[in-house]
């Protein structure tokens, strides 16, 4: 086993003499320059000499990954100290059951420590299968007695030291170009994103600076001619060396007092505090382990770096008392790129770079067993990642002088390839509608080398190639959905999306997919699928169809019903569902850390809704729907319908008094439908409801900040359940005192009063009609009789008798008022009614609709109910025919008897002599008839 | 020679600076190039101290690296190059820069208008001398892109969508075959036949909101690389470009002004405003029918300092600038008038109050009087 490959310290000396001796002919020895200069070689020292031996990495790098590979297959290392949250070491095993990219996830609905506003906390590290943090973790994982060890701040002191950081560096640019997926890259969610090795100038006008005079457009495209392909290939020593120097600068080029240096610099000190701690904890010979962090934290200063550093260890301040869950989420390229501000394509590309190295260099990486894996095994990976000649020798100090004094060396772009890529992309343009040719192709590649020959490069990069492809491709517009510069990306390894796998899953996530097995759907996939139950032919179904409603109501538009419906008491014969599950994992292990079932996580949120502290009875009510819903009857039910008896109980409000009557109707409604009938709670809740509302009547009606619609929803309450109160032993004396109590002054309260008068058989129908009649005749009060009119369309929710004469009136209001009342008032009461008694509008329709004919014509002739003449005295009624008919008239007296003992006139009615022509007949000459009557007698 | 014309072509202007690029210029030139590609990328967007050279070569275009940078590669490959962009991004400019830097010609041009015929393209004939002599290659007169063949440099055609699409697709085989036919001549010499030399490549330019007029055919569009040029938007590249070229434009006219940089603000800001208030209008209305691009700005700048040149003080104030703006955009009446005095009464007047609004104030007064002069 090779030792740590440090070197003397002295081998840098001739480097440093001649940086110093440069920068002070250029700046002057009274310049920062030498000093930035010189301390970049002592930085590059003093990480080398460290007993412990530093691996410095960058984030998303395959140069790294591959170094990372070679030097752990060669020094074969007892224990890794990876630049990881430590709190999320567990998740690591659970690798093996993904596809990569994932992120490991910390996440935090219930704060404690953090201002409220920030819940919900989620806290993401992404891993690719091109990264070295990935190899060290695979290596670790898979080889016997090794230990990996995370030494990061947790994801608590993440969000501690947030106030503390500057804002996150969001790349603009990154967004501008057009992105791969806005889908794909919003994977993470508003995450925070930690990783390995963040490697980016310190401020604006260098990195501006080296862009402008790399020649290049973006963070990345530098970062990847100028330092990753010179190190692809470079052997142990000189990748160390030159990732430190490049930590160094960026460390050295910076705001001095930057609130991020301090809490980098936080971090490192935690970082060898942890690591101090283990090794003294274990026992670890230091020259075994490996220390796995960022260039920038190789070049650390801190006084408690290394490991023969005498300060004290850093105070590691406590984490909050925050309840932190831990999972596994799908991660993406894009979503990479999009977090940590890289270019567009920048981590697909990379990834292609370490496949094509992998084979280039028939290597095989470290992999952990059962891993499923996003690409084709290279075929041709047969041996074990070995040094290249000349690996990590322990001889030979300075590397750092041949790395600076040659220029980049292209990358290995070889002709081939590029025609391959060429004639690939304009097939895919083809395909995506472009009128490309092999000419296309042709001059793609031409143009390629041009390009790169313009920018100094002896191979065209794959950004040559890109620009290339616009320049020949590209016209006036874009025919189809995806630009060439899109189809770049794809063609170039494309965006890729990690998944988690079943075993990964979160018990809750598993759980449903085994539920929902019966559909015979790959829920796993990423795209939609479409389930169709027929629940008529297929009872058995009934489980996936409640438990994807339990979804619907928990994840929102995750799962959404094409068609069916579930409201209570009523079930769909067929229901047809589009799943998302594989697309939207992420929402599903989020679910899965509040807990083990579907159900257990609804009852404690529908538990959590009536317990916060502005649940109102409306609220409770619309959870014990969706108890009754989803779990269906039983303790839950009872449970919330209490509390929202205890909750009406203590509101002093009714503003929400439309939507518990809304409510309880409907679960009332349902209830009757039960054999059990309604159970005790909603039976208190009627009669606290009953006697609550009629104690706040008379205040509602008055109080200016309560509107009509809640005064004639408490009425509603008061009317419509009237019958089930007073069954339950209410008192009807209670609700006429609470009217008489009432005194409003506002038009509207006030007609919703005469309203409940006349409801309550106080007022009858003409007294009102009377009383409105002087309202309109009164040229004082006149302007005010909309209102009244509104107050009355109210009343229709607690008196629907009522609807006859609210067309009465509305028609009266119509043909009466002036039109400078009038015109302002319709729309207004349009609007109103919409917004708040859309439901009434159907009964004062159809009321309408009955009393008014239906055609033009009819209309003239029209004489409304209330104006047409009261109907004709009923016809004196006969005499009673029959044997008792003809018993009272043959005896007489006993009638006679009462109604003298009654003091009523007494008044026989007498047949009436037959009307019409032969009654005349028979009048006029009544010879005949008595004649007949003799014969008859006779 | 520069002094006797009113305005020079590039190459004529940069003589001086194409001279001792070309002297030590030794990177590989294709063709027949007078420069290397490096070389005109670097006359054109100007030199910098890590190219180190032994003088300064002055910016002439503003713009990103890899437009010209596409179109210098394009040239020096088999496609024609067309440039596209709204009116006033500097096109034409950017055409002119590189066929100088190429060729040191940049007048071999067609314009495209509704009136181009083929002759124009290809050649016409003098008719007197054909009555004369009857035809010859010497009674032949050569459009300037047979000549730009005839010599192996860069053609132009300016407005390429302007002209119909029969004219247009005159260009398809001088961009595939490199040759035209003269079938009015005898075969017997060659004398038919105009081959290009080695270095002629085609520079055409379209403006993007001609699209729809005359559109290009597949044919003509797979002969040419398209190379989008955008409106500047970048402020500090606008105020550059603005000044570099009024000043360019003002030494025509042999004054002598200096923009003061409030001034300057003020226009920028204007039309950032105006922009702005175009990309979120929901109708052609609402929006003013200029492009508001930089050559408009530089418009509105030269005529404020010819006025107050001949007109004013001599000195270049926010008045004059602002009555300029509103007389150049005002070109609908009502709708632009409309939309300028929404502008002037929703954006300057909040701008001209405070302590910060000095000539903000100026600015006001002076557009709401052009804008009632205009009513």
């Amino acid at each position: 086993m090779a030792g740590p490959v440090a070197g003397p310290a002295g081998g840098l000396g001739p480097l440093r003499e001649r940086l110093r001796a440069a920068a002070e002919e250029f700046a002057g020895p009274d310049d920062a320059l030498p000093e930035i200069l010189s301390g970049m070689v002592e930085d590059v020292d003093r990480a080398l000499a460290e007993e412990l031996e530093i691996f410095p990495v960058c984030h998303h790098s395959p140069a790294s990954a591959l170094a990372m590979a070679r030097r752990l297959a060669e020094k074969r290392p007892r224990v890794i100290y990876l630049e990881l949250p430590e709190d999320l070491a567990p998740l690591l095993e659970e690798l093996r059951n993904c596809r990569l990219p994932v992120a490991l996830q910390a996440f935090a609905t219930e704060l404690d420590g953090f201002p409220a506003d920030w819940a919900p906390l989620s806290v993401v590290a992404p891993l690719t299968e091109a990264s070295a943090e990935y190899q060290a973790i695979a290596y670790a994982l898979d080889t016997p007695d090794v230990e990996l060890v995370l030494v990061d701040r947790s994801a608590d002191h993440v969000l501690q030291w947030r106030e503390r950081e500057d804002a996150p560096d969001a790349d603009p640019a990154a967004d501008g170009e057009g992105r791969e997926s806005e889908e794909a890259a919003g994977l993470h969610g508003d995450a925070f994103g930690v990783g390995v090795g963040r490697l980016r100038p310190g401020f604006a006008e260098l990195e501006a600076h080296l862009l402008h005079h790399g020649k290049v457009r973006h963070w990345s495209e530098w970062w990847d001619q100028y330092v990753e392909q010179p190190l692809a290939g470079a052997d142990y020593r000189t990748y160390r060396q030159a990732m430190v120097m490049i930590g160094s600068l960026f460390r050295r080029l910076r705001p001095e007092r930057g609130a991020r240096l301090a809490v980098d610099e936080d971090r490192e000190r935690y970082m060898w505090t942890r690591i101090r701690e283990h090794l003294a904890s274990s026992g670890t010979d230091p020259a075994t382990a490996l220390h796995v962090c960022g260039a920038f934290h190789a070049a650390s200063r801190v006084e408690q770096f290394g490991l023969a550093s005498e300060a004290e260890p850093f105070p590691i301040p406590e984490r909050t008392g925050t309840a932190w869950r831990y999972g596994l989420i799908p991660s993406s390229h894009s979503a990479i790129e999009a977090q940590f501000g890289l270019a567009p394509g920048a981590v697909s590309l990379a990834a292609a770079t370490w496949s094509r190295t992998l084979t280039a260099e028939r290597l095989t990486p470290f992999r952990l067993a059962g891993q499923r894996t996003g690409r084709k095994k290279p075929k041709a990976a047969k041996r074990a990642a070995a040094p290249p000649a000349g690996g990590a020798g322990e001889a030979g100090g300075d590397r750092l002088t041949p790395f600076l004094d040659r220029p980049p060396v292209p990358g290995a772009l070889d002709e081939d390839e590029l025609r391959g890529w060429c004639v690939d992309l304009v097939r895919l343009a083809r395909r995506n509608g472009y009128l490309a040719s092999t000419a296309d192709a042709i001059a793609v590649f031409e143009t390629s080398v041009l390009l790169a020959g313009l920018r100094g490069r002896a191979r065209p990069t794959p950004y040559d190639f890109e620009d290339a492809a616009v320049t020949c491709i590209e016209k006036d517009t874009v025919p189809g959905k995806r630009d060439v510069r899109r189809l770049c990306g794809m063609l170039l390894g494309g965006d890729r999306i990690g998944t988690v796998g079943y075993d990964a899953l979160p018990p809750l996530a598993r759980d449903v997919l085994d539920r929902l097995e019966p559909l015979g759907l790959n829920l796993t996939a990423r795209t939609q699928q479409r389930a169709l139950l027929d629940l008529a032919n297929r009872p058995e179904l009934r489980p996936c169809s409640d438990l994807l409603w339990m979804l619907r109501r928990l994840l929102g538009d995750v799962v959404r019903p094409v068609m069916g419906d579930r409201a209570l008491g009523g079930r769909a014969i067929q229901e047809s569902w589009d799943l998302a599950l594989g697309r939207e994992q992420r929402a599903l292990v989020q679910l899965g850390y509040e807990g083990v079932t579907v159900e257990q996580v609804l009852e404690q949120r529908l538990r959590r809704a009536v317990r916060e502290p502005d649940a109102t009875a409306a609220t409770a009510l619309k959870a014990v729907e969706e108890a009754l819903l989803y779990l269906g009857p039983g303790r839950l039910v009872d449970d919330l319908g209490s509390r929202a008896v205890a909750l009406l109980a203590a509101e002093r409000t009714v503003d929400q008094a439309p939507l518990v009557l809304r409510r309880i109707r409907r679960l009332l409604a349902y209830y009757r439908t039960t054999e059990a009938g309604p159970p005790h709670w909603a039976e208190t809740f009627v009669t606290t409801g009953y006697a609550h509302y009629c104690t706040l009547l008379p205040t509602a009606f008055t109080d200016e900040e309560v509107g009509a619609r809640q005064v004639a929803a408490m009425l509603g309450f008061l009317f419509g359940l009237e019958g089930f109160a007073l069954a339950l032993g209410c008192d009807r004396a209670q609700l006429e005192l609470a009217v008489r109590q009432c005194h409003p002054v506002e038009p509207d309260r006030t007609a919703l009063l005469w309203a409940a008068e006349h409801r309550l058989d106080l007022l009858p129908l003409p007294a009102l009609r009377e009383r409105c009649a002087e309202l309109l005749a009164n040229p004082l009060v006149v302007r005010a009789f909309p209102r009244y009119v509104s107050g009355f369309v109210q009343a229709l929710e607690p008196v629907p008798s009522l609807a006859p004469f609210v067309v009465e009136q509305l028609s009266g209001a119509f043909g009466r008022l002036p039109d400078a009342v009038l015109l302002p008032w319709l729309p207004r009461l349009i609007m109103t009614l919409r917004r708040e008694a859309a439901e009434l509008l159907p009964v004062l329709v159809r009321e309408a609709g009955r009393t008014f004919p239906g055609a033009l014509p009819a209309l003239d002739a029209l004489v409304p109910p209330w104006e047409a003449p009261p109907a004709t005295a009923p016809a004196r009624a006969t005499p009673v025919a029959g044997p008792a008919g003809g018993l009272l008239a043959a005896h007489p007296a006993a009638c006679e008897a009462w109604t003298a003992v009654l003091d009523l006139p007494v008044e026989w009615a007498r047949a009436a002599p037959s009307a019409g022509p032969a009654g005349a007949l028979v009048a006029a000459h009544p010879a005949t008839a008595e004649a007949l009557a003799g014969v008859l007698a006779g | 020679m520069t002094d006797n014309l009113l305005r020079a072509p590039a190459e004529v202007k940069y003589a001086e600076e194409l001279d001792w690029l070309e002297s030590v210029d030794d990177g590989p030139k294709p063709f027949s190039w007078r420069l290397s590609p490096k070389m005109v990328r670097l006359f054109i967007l100007g030199s910098e101290r890590a190219d180190g050279l032994d003088r300064e070569i002055s910016q002439k275009w503003f713009g990103d690296r890899a437009f010209v940078e596409r179109s210098v590669v394009t040239l020096a490959s088999d496609r024609g190059l067309l440039l596209i962009g709204d009116p006033g991004t500097g096109k034409s400019w950017l055409a002119e820069l590189l066929s100088a830097a190429i060729c040191r010609n940049s007048t071999l041009v067609v314009q495209g208008t509704a009136g181009t015929t083929e002759d124009q393209i290809k050649y016409s004939w003098n008719v007197a001398q054909v009555i004369a002599q009857g035809q010859s290659r010497e009674a032949m007169i050569p459009s300037p892109i047979m000549t730009a063949m005839e010599n192996g440099v860069i053609g132009r055609f300016e407005e390429l969508t302007r002209s119909t699409s029969d004219v247009q697709d005159a260009l398809i085989s001088i961009l595939s075959e490199k040759y035209v036919s003269i079938p009015e001549l005898d075969g017997a010499d060659g004398e038919n036949t105009v081959f290009a030399k080695p270095g002629f490549s085609l520079i055409a330019t379209a403006n993007s909101r001609d699209r729809g007029v005359n559109d290009l055919s597949s044919a003509l569009k797979r002969r040419f690389n398209f190379v989008r040029v955008p409106v500047v938007t970048n402020k500090r590249s606008e105020a550059e470009i603005v000044r570099f070229r009024t000043a360019e434009l003002l030494r025509r006219h042999r004054i002598e002004v200096e923009v003061p940089p409030t001034l300057l603000d003020i226009l920028l800001q204007s039309f950032a405003d105006l922009r702005a208030s175009a990309a979120n209008a929901a109708s052609d209305d609402e929006r003013l029918e200029s492009a508001l691009s930089t050559a408009e700005q530089i418009g509105v700048l030269e005529d404020a300092v010819l006025h107050s040149q001949f007109f004013g003080e001599k000195e270049l104030g926010a008045h004059t600038l602002a009555s300029s703006l509103v007389g150049s955009l005002a070109r609908r009446t009502p709708e632009d008038l409309a939309i300028l005095n929404k502008f002037w009464h929703g954006v300057v007047e909040p701008r001209s109050e405070g302590e910060q609004g000095g000539p903000w104030r100026d600015f006001l007064d002076g557009g709401r009087e052009a804008i009632a002069t205009l009513s």
